[in-house]
């Protein structure tokens, strides 16, 4: 039976490649994009709705990070770092467009063992939903992605948004209600 | 009534949103590694040619602000005179003639007038 070789946790595998990437080490960083770039990915697209979009940001993040990695000190999870950078990108962002995303789009649910009608509701759902959130305030938006799709605690969001814990939690309450509101021909019956 | 076998919305918000989680785009580690290389080789050549200005003008400075021999004291002196530019600005617009024009017409005293004027 080969035996395992004993692995760091995340966090502390994250610290000493990226005191290797403020070496110069690529294969650090090569390792460090592999592990978070999926999540950021992710939650990029679901603020700006748009898988273009959201990987050249999720790109100029990287770069970002790369920069500052020699500066960067562990205070916060990784993770949670490179959420804040994405954020700040994403209001730029919007400033820049001197706009907010009116549709959601590109996304596309993967239909798995499902079948046929189900898979199809399982689409119309997402879209419906990605279609509401886009509708969101940006605040709201933010709060809602990075608590349900993102699994922060309020504590994490309130960091990234330099924020109260109570704003967030206000943001979230607000959101569910406009989502309810937005989406109320889905659950006419609930 | 809520059918218990019908997901409720915030489970169904939970279920679309995490569908969405993470994507995993292919060869994008590759991608940004590259991105980094060349901003690096970028912060390189703009270091070298920030060092190649100061140094151009650390010459130039040099070559300037070096003390002047006597003799080119002279020389610039002389190539000053050489080329006096209030006459070569006169001699431009030709005007010095018309200057003359200008100014109030004075006679002059004659000599024996001088030599006779009270005081001298």
């Amino acid at each position: 039976m080969a035996q395992e070789e004993p692995t760091l946790p995340d966090d502390e595998d994250d610290k000493r490649l990226m005191a290797l990437v403020a070496q110069g080490d690529d294969d650090a960083l090569r390792l460090l994009v592999h592990r978070h770039h999926a999540r950021l990915v992710g939650y990029l697209r679901g603020e700006v709705g748009s898988q273009a979009t959201a990987e050249e940001l999720a790109m100029e993040v990287f770069i970002r990070l790369h920069r500052a990695a020699s500066r960067w000190r562990p205070e916060a999870k990784l993770s949670t770092y490179l959420i804040h950078i994405a954020h700040n990108l994403v209001l730029n962002e919007w400033r820049r467009r001197g706009r907010k995303p009116t549709t959601a789009l590109e996304f596309a649910a993967e239909p798995g063992d499902a079948s046929q009608q189900s898979a199809r509701r399982v689409a119309e759902l997402d879209e419906a939903f990605q279609r509401a959130i886009a509708q969101l305030p940006t605040e709201q938006r933010t709060a809602i992605l990075l608590v349900v799709q993102q699994e922060l605690p309020y504590e994490d969001i309130a960091a990234i948004m330099g924020v109260p814990v109570s704003s967030v939690k206000t943001w979230i309450h607000r959101a569910r209600a406009r989502l309810r509101e937005l989406l109320k021909d889905f659950y006419a019956d609930e | 009534m809520n059918n218990p076998e019908r997901p409720t919305f915030d489970q169904e918000l939970a279920a679309s949103l995490s569908r969405g989680r993470a994507v995993a785009v292919p060869g994008f580690a590759d991608r940004v590694v590259e991105a980094v290389r060349g901003e690096r080789r970028r912060r390189v050549v703009i270091r070298w040619s920030s060092a190649a200005t100061a140094a151009a003008a650390c010459f130039v400075a040099i070559l300037t602000l070096s003390t002047p021999t006597e003799e080119s004291l002279n020389r610039q002196t002389l190539a000053l005179v050489a080329r006096d530019e209030s006459v070569q600005f006169a001699d431009l617009l030709g005007a010095a003639d018309d200057l003359s024009l200008l100014s109030p017409a004075i006679e002059k005293p004659s000599v024996v007038e001088v030599l006779n004027a009270p005081g001298s």
